[in-house]
């Protein structure tokens, strides 16, 4: 009884060689689309190798000679020394960190919440819908300067404390080093929210409808069929939603370097920004291409993490 | 259910349904997709409020009780498994919904599974299992929480046509083995034939007739049932009865003239089975054979007669006329059914 329906089934094995050709067509087929691959696979690699090349040197653009007789700078290793022995890298990489583990987690629960609550019909969804998904269109630089005038020590923000507190308020929000991380946080989430609840919510509407009816009809609370059932079928989009994120956040510029800087002082500089100064500020390339390197291989564990778990969600 | 009704808006989706349903009985709400079938069973379930009318689980009635609350078993469609989860996670669920116990509920999943033939998969995922399995799941998962009614809606329609008749026989055969009153809404008369106790058939929201498979076949109340059930349907060819010496005749027009039993005079729709005619030389009716289908065991003939249209069904050893040619046949008076020409209703 129970291998029944195996007689039922297509064959999917089916026969590969006699739809693609056989060994000597896909060797013919190899040598066609060389020329192409390769174009493909320099236009990927080459900024990389030269990256690499490059972070092996001292080289700066100051220094008069052009960029691939950087050789004659060579100086080994030496750029990943000074990385690995840089506070400001660290401390701008640690920063980074810490906006990713402040907003991602807050984004998520919020997209969330905001999913659940949208899933359902009501008046006025479309609506709000739209709005609530505004900021997201936002230019990240316009929104760096929202959040600039909204946060000024006259601003807006201040405003609406001073009218609970009751007494005027003064707080230098971007002025002030303990302060100005959080107002940047604070924008950014503004800003990605949206797109956490955009991408929750279509995880949640493709939940099967019959399924959850069936869990109603069995007896389940509310609680548990989202526990039970919606949130364990929107697991592959959970972790797309916060890959995104994370590897995102990794990159903030905009809202920071509009708002503050990345000061007063470092205290708002992540790595992007940390970059960017080294890059026009001291022009020292060699060692900006040692940095750059350096997040990239970051990004791509942290990306091959994620497709793990992505596999393992799937199976 | 009494008097049970459902408007959506302007657009009467059924209008007035009245059936008594008997405990461990299997009965099957057989229409054309839109006849009202599906919404009946969703009020049942409670997924949708009646407009008018009650419904009532041994006398308690259920108008306003949340569907969690109803003791209704749903087999949906697609059988709406919880494919992420194992299949002992499945046949737990209702239980753990319901906070039963977990050694209770561990000994009747285990119970179940051995009664479905379900414990040996037990712990493999639900997701990629076959459809007799997913069948017997859903019911298990359903039957697990002992519902007092258990409702399936279609669930043979996307199964392949060669599997159905397994399908069919294992349904029917749980529904024995559980005792369980079971609703069965299909618009496969064939379905409905083989597994049902009692047949409602329906038709534009109303309820047409409710009976046995054999009286439903052989007495349908009215044309549209005469038409439904049976493949191909009843043959309905317009005529009068009349008196005549021998007793009453239909006149049938260009077919002939055919003894009745009974009948008023006047017009009348009369019907025969296929399956019932008779090919006879020296028969009264005649017809010209437009299309001669074979097929394997059986032979059906395409009738026609003025602007009159019947089929025929035959054995395939019987000799049959070529297309173009009359056939001569004769019918059982006991076979014959009449319907008013104007209410289609049965005489």
């Amino acid at each position: 009884m129970t291998d029944m329906t195996t007689d039922t089934l297509p064959d999917d094995a089916g026969d590969e060689t006699a739809l693609h050709g056989g060994a000597e067509e896909r060797k013919l087929g190899f040598w066609l689309t060389l020329p192409a691959q390769l174009l493909v696979l320099f236009i990927a690699l080459f900024p990389i190798l030269m990256q690499v090349y490059i972070s092996l040197t001292d080289w700066s653009p100051l220094d008069g000679i052009p960029w691939y007789q950087a050789y004659e700078l060579w100086i080994g290793l030496l750029n990943y020394v000074d990385l690995a022995n840089d506070p400001r890298f660290w401390s701008a990489m640690w920063r980074t960190c810490i906006v990713m583990a402040i907003c991602v987690p807050v984004q998520f629960f919020l997209g969330l919440g905001l999913a659940i609550l949208f899933v359902d019909d009501f008046r006025g969804k479309r609506v709000l819908y739209s709005t609530i998904l505004v900021p997201m269109m936002v230019v990240p630089a316009v929104a760096g300067y929202m959040f600039f005038m909204l946060f000024q020590s006259g601003g807006p923000v201040n405003d609406i404390l001073s009218f609970f507190a009751g007494r005027p308020v003064t707080i230098a929000w971007l002025s002030d080093p303990d302060l100005a991380l959080f107002a940047t946080i604070v924008s950014d989430i503004w800003q990605w929210t949206p797109l956490m609840f955009l991408i929750l919510l279509a995880g949640m509407v493709s939940v099967p409808q019959d399924q959850q009816m069936a869990a109603v009809l069995l007896g389940a609370s509310w609680t548990r069929r989202f526990f039970t059932i919606v949130l364990p079928r929107m697991k592959t989009i959970i972790i797309i939603a916060i890959a995104i994120r994370v590897i995102e956040n990794f990159k903030v510029f905009d809202n920071f370097y509009i708002m503050t800087g990345g000061g007063p002082g470092v205290a708002t500089e992540t790595i992007s920004i940390y970059i960017y100064k080294v890059t026009q500020q001291e022009l020292i390339w060699g060692y900006v291409a040692a940095i750059a390197l350096a997040i990239l291989i970051t990004l791509s564990v942290v990306s091959a993490l994620a497709i793990k778990k992505l596999r393992g969600a799937q199976q | 259910m009494q008097n049970l009704g459902k408007d959506f808006g302007a657009f009467t989706a059924l209008a007035e349904m009245d059936l008594t349903i008997g405990s461990g009985e299997f009965v099957a709400l057989l229409g054309p997709s839109g006849c009202g079938k599906s919404t009946t069973m969703n009020m049942i379930a409670g997924m949708l409020d009646p407009s008018h009318g009650e419904i009532r689980f041994d006398g308690r009635n259920m108008n306003g009780v949340p569907m969690a609350k109803r003791g209704v078993g749903f087999v949906f469609q697609n059988y709406a498994i919880f494919t992420h989860m194992t299949v002992r996670d499945n046949l737990a669920y209702g239980l753990k919904s319901q906070g039963v116990g977990r050694a209770e509920t561990n000994r009747r999943v285990g119970e179940i599974a051995e009664l479905l033939q379900l414990t040996p998969m037990l712990d493999r995922k639900a997701a990629g299992l076959s459809v007799n399995i997913l069948q017997r799941l859903a019911i298990g998962r359903s039957a697990v929480v002992e519902p007092a009614i258990f409702l399936l809606d279609e669930p043979l329609s996307n199964v392949d046509a060669a599997f159905r008749a397994v399908m069919r026989a294992e349904l029917k055969s749980l529904q024995r083995q559980f005792k369980q009153t079971m609703v069965y809404v299909t618009h496969d008369q064939l379905e409905a034939m083989t597994m049902a106790d009692r047949i409602a058939v329906m038709d534009h929201g109303k309820l047409l007739q409710v009976g046995t498979p054999l009286e439903v076949y052989n007495h349908p109340a009215d044309t549209f049932v005469a038409r439904f059930i049976g493949a191909p349907g009843m043959n309905l060819l317009k005529g009068r009865i009349t008196g005549a010496d021998t007793g009453l005749v239909a006149d049938l027009g260009a077919a002939g003239h055919c003894p009745v039993r009974t009948g008023q005079g006047g017009d009348v729709l009369f019907g025969f089975r296929p399956e019932q005619v008779h090919p006879d030389a020296n028969g009264p009716l005649q017809m010209i054979v437009t299309t001669v289908e074979r097929i394997g065991a059986r032979t059906i003939l395409h009738l026609a007669a003025g602007d009159m249209t019947a089929k025929a069904v035959l054995d395939s050893e019987t000799p049959v006329p070529d297309q173009g040619q009359p056939f001569r046949f004769a019918l059982d008076a006991d076979d014959v059914r009449l319907f008013d020409a104007e209410t289609e209703r049965a005489l």
